[in-house]
């Protein structure tokens, strides 16, 4: 562990609170060819968590091994150890189906599933998941849009289709849709990415205020959002060959304003990236 | 000419070189619309002349021709009956066969073939459906009549309720419109498979992803999400392999066994508009052969509304994939 610690600039100061999510040397392959390597850090327990670095560090096929979406990628391979609530989530007792219910994910383009109306899409992780009492999904319904901000436009018209919405709508329909499951963690890819300032605003909002009830992640390009939302930020850099690592985690105060490495200052001041 | 840039460092040739490249433009121009012109002319003609032909058994027996039985050379009586029913049976106990080992066959192709095969796979696909219809009649009538008269005619038969469907045995051969169904459904299955599996496969990854991140299977991901998504555009496939086999005429003759009567007994011997005109039109005459355009006129009008409607869910079924 000692050695590992020394890879990255992770300082004592960090864990306090509660820990939602650890990683221990995680390391993400495809077809042997590491994509990202070196990650130690812990995600604290009702924080947001940002994941910043330029283009080809590995921030999102990071994010992606925390649900195991990388499952579906032939050839794709994940080492090292991600726990949840200290159990490793992909040799630990979890099957992959409950770990998505747990770790929910946002995904940078809008995706509400097309064929369905809003109120189908919000409890369309309940249904998925065999719970089909009416009374149990109004219920969820209604909760999971609210904690969006979306009931109040919405509640008129749940029976229209998502794709009515406009798009900073139709994301916070997916993280609506994600909600309904109460998950313990939501992961965000670059949530904003699609989305007119005034959108990304709200949903900047939106993350702050969900603080209370869910661990957040978010990979982001922004690093104004970043230090806007995340109490912790880790910062990942593309290596010699090609592979991402993780250069320091820490909080967002002391990466943004007084970090470790050179790296990451002259990242974060925008001297590249 | 003003266009022409006119200051000092521009050379003369250049601007001889651009002038005839206008001209160049306005020769390569008129050729195209030539063309165009042309096509329109010949299609035009094309129709009309066929319309044309057919309209005196429009004028003068329309009804018989669309709801009567019984075909009589040189003078008629014309029933289409028989053809239009074996058409309408055939295509749809086709369609039928068709859609429901093609859909199955192209959610494995995409969700269950391992990458590299996958590409292989439908290639094969491809090719086969790029196999003349000949090719399928002879096989029919050569592989599978045989086996049909020997083997699975009587099996049939043993069916309990098997003469309302089939027919009293005894009467049928190895020709039949159950055979002309099989081998027209065999036929547009890689017609089907193609065009489904193109469908299925453009289904945005991020909405496979989204509903496995809310802890759907993959069996859900599927029926939930996939097929959902991809349900007009399998519909628009649906609608252009039911054109594909109401349109065949070669499979159909050779395999149909050629009789014009209107029934629903499938082991007898039938036929469709489009083997009927192959096989009827050598030898015909005068009215005959006004009645046969008159037919042609209806398989026409047939699949053009085919074609027509799976258009449309195509281009509807884009439309739902572009807001996403």
């Amino acid at each position: 562990m000692a050695d590992i610690q020394s890879k990255t600039a992770t300082t004592e100061s960090i864990s306090r609170g509660p820990i939602a999510m650890q990683l221990r040397d995680v390391a993400v392959s495809f077809h042997g060819r590491t994509a990202v390597r070196d990650c130690t850090f812990d995600i604290a327990k009702n924080q947001v968590t940002s994941l910043i670095g330029p283009s080809g560090s590995g921030k999102t096929t990071l994010l992606r091994a925390l649900n195991r979406l990388h499952d579906l990628t032939p050839g794709a391979k994940v080492t090292g150890q991600i726990l949840l609530d200290g159990v490793d989530i992909y040799r630990g007792n979890v099957t992959v189906t409950e770990l998505r219910t747990r770790v929910g994910m946002v995904f940078q383009r809008p995706n509400p599933f097309p064929t369905m109306s809003i109120y189908d899409n919000a409890v369309s992780g309940l249904r998925f998941n065999g719970i089909k009492k009416k009374s149990l999904l109004d219920e969820a319904a209604e909760s999971s849009l609210r904690s969006a901000a979306l009931w109040d436009s919405v509640s008129s018209r749940l029976k229209v289709s998502a794709s009515n919405l406009s798009g900073g709508e139709q994301q916070r329909l997916c993280i609506a849709r994600a909600l309904a499951l109460d998950p313990e963690v939501l992961l965000m890819d670059e949530p904003t990415s699609a989305l007119d300032p005034v959108a990304t605003l709200r949903i900047e909002e939106l993350m702050t205020s969900l603080k209370s009830r869910v661990t957040v992640v978010i990979v982001t390009h922004n690093m104004q959002q970043a230090a806007r939302i995340s109490d912790d930020c880790a910062f990942l850099l593309m290596g010699e060959d090609r592979a991402g690592e993780l250069i320091e985690f820490d909080t967002t105060e002391k990466i943004f304003n007084n970090p470790v490495d050179s790296r990451t200052l002259d990242y974060t001041l925008g001297r590249f990236g | 000419m003003t266009l022409v840039p006119t200051d000092l460092h521009v050379h003369d040739e250049a601007v001889a070189e651009f002038n005839s490249a206008t001209a160049d433009r306005t020769w390569y121009h008129f050729v195209l619309l030539g063309a165009a012109v042309l096509f329109g002319i010949i299609s035009v003609g094309f129709v009309g002349t066929i319309f044309w032909s057919s309209l005196p058994t429009w004028l003068h027996h329309g009804v018989t021709l669309l709801t009567g039985k019984g075909w009589s050379s040189p003078n008629g009586p014309f029933g289409g009956l028989a053809m239009i029913v074996g058409t309408l049976e055939t295509s749809l106990i086709a369609l039928a066969l068709a859609v429901l080992v093609g859909l199955g066959t192209s959610i494995a192709i995409v969700f269950l073939v391992p990458r590299r095969l996958r590409n292989i796979i439908a290639t094969l696909v491809e090719l086969l459906a790029a196999v003349p219809s000949v090719v399928y009649g002879l096989w029919g009538l050569a592989v599978l009549s045989p086996w049909m008269a020997v083997t699975v005619n009587p099996w049939l038969n043993s069916w309990p309720f098997a003469k309302v469907l089939f027919g009293n045995p005894g009467q049928e051969f190895g020709t039949s419109l159950l055979l002309a169904s099989i081998v027209l459904g065999i036929m547009i299955l890689p017609t089907f498979v193609a065009i489904s599996r193109e469908v299925i496969a453009v289904v945005p990854q991020d909405l496979i992803e989204a509903s496995l991140s809310l802890g759907a299977t993959r069996w859900q991901v599927i029926r939930e999400v996939v097929l959902p998504t991809a349900k007009i555009g399998l519909f628009g496939a649906t609608f252009l392999a039911l054109a594909r086999a109401t349109g065949e005429t070669v499979a159909v003759a050779l395999v149909a066994g050629g009789v014009a009567d209107a029934q629903f007994h499938l082991l007898y011997p039938g036929t469709s508009i489009a083997a009927w005109i192959a096989l009827t039109f050598g030898e015909s005459q005068g009215n005959e052969i006004a009645a046969l355009m008159a037919l042609g006129v209806l398989l026409m009008l047939l699949n053009f509304g085919f074609s027509m409607i799976s258009r449309a869910l195509v281009n509807r079924q884009r439309k739902i994939l572009a807001i996403v």
